[in-house]
């Protein structure tokens, strides 16, 4: 479960989020939409644990990640949460299995053959059966994109955080991702994506983040957390 | 640490142009230090041995063979001058002069046995006060007339070690000598000399009919003279001049003063170029590091988002700037010990038989010196990239790579 509390953050004194709540059960799928520029990725970051808000606190499973010292914080990033970014974001350096288990070596352990296993069944899952000793530069965008999606989810991790994981890819390449992770989070990971593809929304509930706060998109109505209540999904 | 090792591995290997540029650069500064240093210390000991090695505080010689003097004295080309023996006593009857010897100079009418053109010099063993000091091997027996005192590039060129050279039987002008002894390398024309007692000398000529100079049993090449305590070995110098004016006398100094302006400035110039090449091979590879570990902002945001550390990140940073300035390091410690090693001849051409090869002490000082300063640079220059990196928030870093 992840709660929001208050969450502020400026850049250069310009407010991109504004004092929200929010609070995302397990399990649940959730959309986060917008303008660019609106304040999504911020959002997705600083839920991840990969930047500081100026005010507010993330508790993820009632703790405050903001307040853990950064290797424990490095470490719940490693342990709870994967991500899957908007760019290419394999190791060009690294092949396609060792991109994979790369995750596990910052654990503090060398992957052992159950993870290569594993790394495998998730390569098989997202659809890359042949491809674990190429380079990320042999591969096309899309089945960079399933690689992420593999690495992000070698440490099991109950967080999916994703963000715009399909927005350089062709449609049909789209469509296959998005199931994919409608799989994923049927095995119970819960799933923050941020996406323009609106066609998808069926998939969870969708929000949209607009003057710096969250509102359940269809309805869009008075903002949820306002009057530090909370917007409530999943129930 | 494994994965650390294989990331540090592959980044290295990514761009391989620039790694290597960087590794050029780390060689570059370390081969021209270690040749500098090498090198000059080479020729310090050079003259520093020449002071010492000559064991007389003046050396006179016939006045009018003073330029071909200076050259066997130091280069030990062999080179013939003489001047009465009698010259000998009116030294030392100049006030302050204490001990005298006296030297012959031969020629060897062939130098089947060596590199370079062996002088053969003919010295009285119970009254040298100059060559002693640098005998090897002391035998404690008096040197007999069939046997000879090696110096010790003869000994390299004839029996390739000091060790198997003693008892060797040696021909010179068609005599059979035996090697009694041999001496210390002391970067001087002794170096490529072969000393025999004065008789044996007196003789060799006598009974060649192919020597080309008719010595007499009463000539001598030079007078090696010991001031007494406390005198100005310049003023006896001076006060030997006037009183003999058959003679020319220098100094020990004066001997290597007309070297050591010339190889003071080869110094100069060797420390300037090293100093000033490894300070901009430094600056390059320093530079490169900084511009390579900047264009992997994002992947080091990505990394930290994964779940590396802050030290994890530093640490890969600072290891590849390490495994730079390591193997560059390395290399170019190799590098100069090759170009050292295989400039001794041009060395020696350019300031004569006098360059001294640094022992193997020093040498293996200054690898460990010139790598462990390397790898301090090394530390040094990825310290600062590494410490930015690790600080930023990996958002920050994602955002600033793209």
């Amino acid at each position: 479960m992840i709660r929001l509390e208050n969450l502020c953050k400026s850049y250069q004194k310009a407010s991109v989020l504004n004092g929200i709540n929010w609070l995302i059960e397990d399990s649940s799928f959730v959309l986060i939409t917008g303008r660019s520029g609106g304040g999504k990725t911020t959002l997705l970051s600083i839920v991840g644990g990969l930047t500081r808000p100026d005010e507010g606190r993330v508790l993820i499973d009632d703790i405050d990640i903001w307040r853990l010292p950064e290797p424990e914080l490095a470490a719940l990033r490693n342990r709870k949460i994967g991500f899957v970014f908007q760019f290419p974001s394999l190791i060009p350096a690294l092949r396609v299995l060792d991109n994979v288990l790369l995750p596990i070596a910052f654990s503090g352990r060398s992957p052992n053959r159950a993870d290569r296993e594993f790394a495998g069944s998730l390569l098989a899952l997202v659809g890359i059966t042949d491809k674990e000793n190429a380079y990320p530069s042999q591969l096309s965008g899309g089945q960079q994109r399933r690689v992420a999606i593999a690495r992000a989810l070698i440490n099991r991790p109950s967080i999916l955080l994703a963000d715009e994981p399909t927005g350089d890819l062709d449609e049909r390449t789209e469509a296959e991702i998005m199931n994919l992770f409608q799989d994923i989070n049927r095995q119970g990971v819960m799933i923050v994506m941020v996406t323009h593809a609106l066609d998808y929304a069926a998939l969870g509930t969708t929000y949209l983040l607009k003057t710096n706060q969250l509102f359940p998109h269809k309805a869009e109505l008075s903002p949820p957390g306002a009057g530090r209540e909370e917007s409530r999904h999943g129930e | 640490m494994r994965q650390i090792l294989y990331l540090v591995r592959h980044n290295l290997l990514r761009k391989p142009f620039r790694t290597w540029l960087m590794i050029g650069g780390m060689v570059l500064a370390c081969a021209t230090l270690f040749l500098a240093v090498t090198l000059s210390k080479g020729i310090q000991d050079t003259l520093r041995t020449s002071r010492e090695r000559l064991g007389a505080d003046i050396v006179a010689v016939p006045a009018e063979a003073r330029d071909a003097a200076l050259s066997a004295l130091i280069s030990g080309d062999p080179t013939t001058f003489y001047m009465p023996a009698s010259l000998e006593d009116r030294v030392r009857q100049v006030p302050g002069v204490g001990r005298t010897c006296a030297q012959v100079f031969l020629r060897s009418l062939d130098a089947a046995c060596c590199v370079a053109p062996v002088a053969l010099v003919g010295y009285d063993p119970e009254r040298d006060f100059t060559i002693a000091p640098w005998v090897l091997q002391k035998t404690g027996e008096p040197q007999r007339d069939n046997q000879i005192i090696v110096g010790a590039k003869v000994i390299s060129a004839v029996v390739g070690t000091p060790a198997k050279a003693i008892g060797q039987r040696l021909i010179f002008m068609g005599k059979p000598f035996t090697v009694a002894t041999i001496l210390e390398p002391t970067g001087l024309g002794t170096d490529y000399s072969v000393f025999l007692t004065l008789d044996t000398a007196y003789q060799l000529i006598r009974d060649s009919p192919l020597y080309p100079v008719a010595v007499k049993r009463d000539e001598i090449s030079t007078i090696l003279i010991k001031v007494e305590e406390g005198e100005d070995p310049e003023a006896v110098a001076g006060r030997i001049g006037n009183a003999v004016a058959e003679v020319s006398a220098f100094t020990a100094s004066h001997l290597t003063r007309f070297f050591s302006q010339q190889l003071q400035n080869l110094v100069d110039a060797l420390f300037l170029a090293g100093g000033l090449f490894s300070l901009l091979a430094v600056a390059l590879a320093g530079s490169l590091f900084a511009l390579s570990v900047r264009q992997r902002q994002r992947e080091i945001g990505l990394l930290r988002a994964m779940g590396a550390r802050r030290n994890v990140v530093f640490r890969l940073i600072v290891l590849e700037a390490v495994c730079i300035a390591g193997s560059g390091g390395l290399l170019g410690v190799l590098a100069g010990f090759g170009l050292a090693y295989f400039s001794q001849d041009a060395i020696t051409e350019m300031i004569g038989n006098m360059y001294m090869w640094p022992g193997d002490q020093f040498l293996c000082a200054t690898a460990l010196l010139i790598l462990a300063a390397a790898l301090a640079a090394g530390i040094l220059g990825g310290l600062y990239p590494a410490w930015r990196s690790s600080r930023l928030e990996p958002y920050e870093a994602i955002r600033r790579g793209e």
